[in-house]
């Protein structure tokens, strides 16, 4: 206690926890308790004999299509994930703690001034990595969100154009199964409908309807990558329709939300795709001229290698940057880990005397992109207003941090639970010196270096969240809503390894080939070279659909 | 306390029926069978009663006064695993650490504000002493060193999520998203299923 203060030094999740406290040290000297975690133990790592065309690393939404890709062309290629391959109806309650597992619960250290949550807020682990908890909110960036460099003179345009995305958001939205209005109201006239009709507006969707209204602003039922109808899946046969169940950010139990391990995996295994769960990558080799020739893993406590011709790292923007930083590769341009960008995803809450019971139904129902450009702007880019319901225990967590609620004021604002409903936004962040990954001193479970995030919004970020959070407050008002509260926070972390043009600037390029490394591909939202005024993972898909094309006709 | 709640015993109901997956079932009921008494693996007795009286008073519960729902194993728990959440901010050092560093803290402010130990004080006290905390700038030379709103943030958050993890502060809340089988249909303003029971003052 207090007393006896013994410094631990640098390590949390550990295998084999530092007991600090005296009386325990004691106690366990007498009797040790067994663990049931597996110990690492340094080993010689014999080489497979097997070279394989391509190995995926990580199974989400940067990895899981391409690998679908690859394996349908023929190739030979292995996925591995850190995670666990789950079964949807067995594994996946209906409870937020129950559930923790799906997120990537490995200690990230967030610094800077506006600190980044991680695990459960933007990070997933297992087959299907973050789309196991997405909340398959899936709008398309408008074309204007690929330049804004060209529009505003700052943050950085795509090297790719919207036209060139647009099929593969198309064979994307039809293959998983989107859910969505038809037409589209907002963007340029699409070539293809969303396949499905739209989900049903919940109570937090209908009073957002109320309110907008009132304010001029135009809304329109969202779209979702859960099902609103049956679907034939290839691969999996029919999946059923949302049951409306409300627990999009956690793991969906009937398979109704197009999470990669009910979509691209599938058919990827169809097509003779080997996918190893549980496999957590530690090292990347590479020859004498710098080409990667494989993988060395450890799955399930045992260390393994795998040779491959060629490599796709689809870790997302934190483990990406971080395999890459351990490993010194692809760091000419001196961009790997910069760029860090965070979606402000503010949120405003209302209490309303109508009944709402916000767990019911898809969280993200209703969208507005009439916020996409305003007019009376003070700052870059823009962002989308969007519906949100909640499940219990998150919101309770945000109203503790957020709302600096405790004792008897916090347990009386809870119990009006089923009377509250929000709106957020998801905005466009420009990028920014101060803003980056690197790799910490403090060492992991596994003796690696933590990764620690620096994240300072800045002004554009301010007056993106000043401009919203009036007009939150305005729907929320003109709803009928009281004791309205706004929540600050920033979700989706982006960026840490960035495509552009030139190796000079950027780490892969417009076809996620690494400029340093010819057999190296990224797929995952560390390539975005600004964030986008929507959710990242549609884009992630189709840019991935892509990358897998470009990398195949460079084969030919 | 005047806000709507369910009637004591709903959720109880609610899991003997089909509207609730074994999954959810099997999570739930555990929460609602954990034995009373715990033992402190990771924190020394004394620690472990002085984080069990700061729970008491970030979730007061003068109703469940023979069981109130338990926090503090669950910081216990997690400690001795070394489990953690995915982030930790930069500005505190490793949970083990933080927490006892700042509950050692938590007494120095005892000692600074009333002259005796947080278990010594009367309830009111109690509660200046974690409003000195929760204000951001303590007195005591553990917060020169320690960011006490990070920490106070922190720890608040864990036991926030831990009491609302709990059947019965979901039934205090209305609570029955875990009754989700076959599905829900009555998703709009004002609707509810059969088997959402009213609410009762």
């Amino acid at each position: 206690m207090p007393d006896e203060e013994i410094l631990e030094k640098g390590v949390l999740n550990p295998v084999q926890p530092e007991i600090q406290d005296p009386l325990l040290r004691t106690l366990l000297a007498e009797e040790p308790i067994a663990t049931n975690t597996p110990q690492e133990q340094p080993q010689a790592v014999e080489p497979e004999a097997d070279e394989v065309d391509c190995v995926v690393i990580g199974l989400g939404a940067g990895g899981a299509p391409l690998l679908a890709r690859l394996a349908q062309a023929g190739l030979k290629v292995v996925a591995l994930e850190a995670g666990p391959w789950h079964n949807p109806e067995t594994d996946f309650a209906t409870d937020e703690k129950a559930q923790d597992f799906l997120f990537w619960n490995d200690e990230r250290l967030a610094a800077g001034g506006d600190p980044l949550a991680m695990g459960k807020n933007n990070s997933g682990t297992g087959v299907g990595g973050s789309t196991l908890h997405y909340t398959a909110y899936t709008p398309r960036p408008l074309p204007d969100d690929l330049h804004v460099r060209r529009d505003f003179g700052q943050g950085e345009d795509w090297p790719v154009s919207y036209e060139e995305l647009e099929p593969y958001y198309n064979e994307v939205e039809r293959f998983i199964g989107v859910s969505g209005p038809t037409p589209y109201p907002w963007g340029p006239a699409r070539s293809q409908g969303y396949p499905l009709a739209p989900l049903p507006l919940n109570s937090a969707a209908q009073l957002m309807v109320r309110g907008a209204e009132k304010m001029g602003i135009k809304t329109s039922p969202a779209a979702n990558a859960a099902l609103s109808a049956r679907y034939y899946q290839e691969g999996v046969g029919w999946r059923e329709a949302c049951t409306n169940r409300g627990f999009c950010q956690a793991g969906c139990s009937n398979g109704a939300k197009s999470s990669m391990d009910v979509t691209f995996i599938p058919l990827a295994v169809k097509h003779g795709a080997d996918i190893r769960p549980n496999s957590f990558v530690t090292e990347i080799e590479r020859d004498a001229r710098g080409y990667v020739t494989g993988v060395v893993y450890t799955q399930n406590g045992e260390q393994k290698r795998q040779r491959c011709r060629h490599l796709f790292l689809c870790g997302g923007s934190v483990e990406t940057p971080r395999l890459l930083l351990l490993n010194e590769l692809a760091l000419t341009s001196g961009q790997v880990g910069r760029n860090l960008m965070a979606h402000p995803g503010l949120q405003v809450w209302g209490t309303f005397a109508d009944e709402v019971r916000p767990n019911k139904g898809i969280p993200g129902g209703l969208i507005s992109q009439d916020t996409h450009r305003p007019k009376d702007a003070d700052f870059i880019g823009g962002y989308l207003l969007q519906s949100i319901g909640v499940m219990p225990v998150t919101f309770a967590g945000q109203v503790a941090r957020g709302r600096k609620l405790w004792g008897q004021p916090l347990r009386d604002y809870m119990r009006n639970f089923n009377h509250i409903a929000g709106i957020n936004i998801l905005g466009d962040c420009l990028p920014h010196a101060n803003n980056f990954l690197e790799l910490a001193e403090e060492k992991d479970a596994r003796g690696l270096p933590k990764p620690r995030l620096h994240f300072t919004a800045q002004e554009n970020e301010h007056r993106m969240n000043a401009h919203a959070e009036k007009i939150m407050r305005g729907i929320w008002e003109a709803a009928g809503a009281t004791d309205i509260w706004s929540f600050q926070r920033y979700a989706h972390v982006i960026g840490t390894a960035r495509m552009g043009r030139s190796g000079d600037d950027a780490v892969v390029d417009a076809n996620g080939r690494a400029f340093d490394v010819p057999n190296l591909y990224i797929s995952d939202n560390s390539t975005f070279p600004s964030a986008l005024s929507v959710n990242p993972a549609l884009t992630i898909m189709a840019l991935s659909l892509r990358t897998a094309d470009k990398f195949l006709e460079s084969l030919k | 306390m005047s806000a709507p709640t369910y009637p004591s015993g709903t959720v109880r109901a609610l899991l003997a029926t089909p509207h609730v997956s074994d999954a959810t079932r099997t999570a739930l009921q555990a929460r609602l069978d954990a034995p009373v008494a715990y033992e402190p693996q990771f924190l020394a007795p004394e620690t472990f009663a002085l984080l069990e009286a700061v729970a008491a008073r970030l979730f007061p519960q003068p109703d469940r006064p023979d069981s109130p729902i338990a926090m503090a194993p669950g910081v216990d728990q997690r400690l001795t695993e070394g489990r953690a959440d995915g982030w930790r901010y930069d500005a505190l050092p490793p949970d083990r650490e933080a927490y006892r560093l700042g509950l050692g803290g938590i007494q120095e402010i005892a000692q600074e504000l009333f002259q005796t130990d947080f278990m010594g004080l009367n309830v009111e006290q109690q509660d200046a002493v974690i409003q000195a905390l929760a204000g951001g700038t303590p007195p005591g030379t553990t917060w020169e060193t320690l960011d006490a709103g990070r920490f106070f943030e922190e720890m608040l958050a864990e036991l926030t999520e831990t009491y609302y993890a709990h059947p019965l502060a979901q039934e205090e809340i209305g609570y029955v998203g875990m009754a989700d089988l076959p599905k829900w249909s009555k998703i709009g303003l004002n609707e509810k299923e059969e088997r959402e029971p009213s609410l009762s003052s």
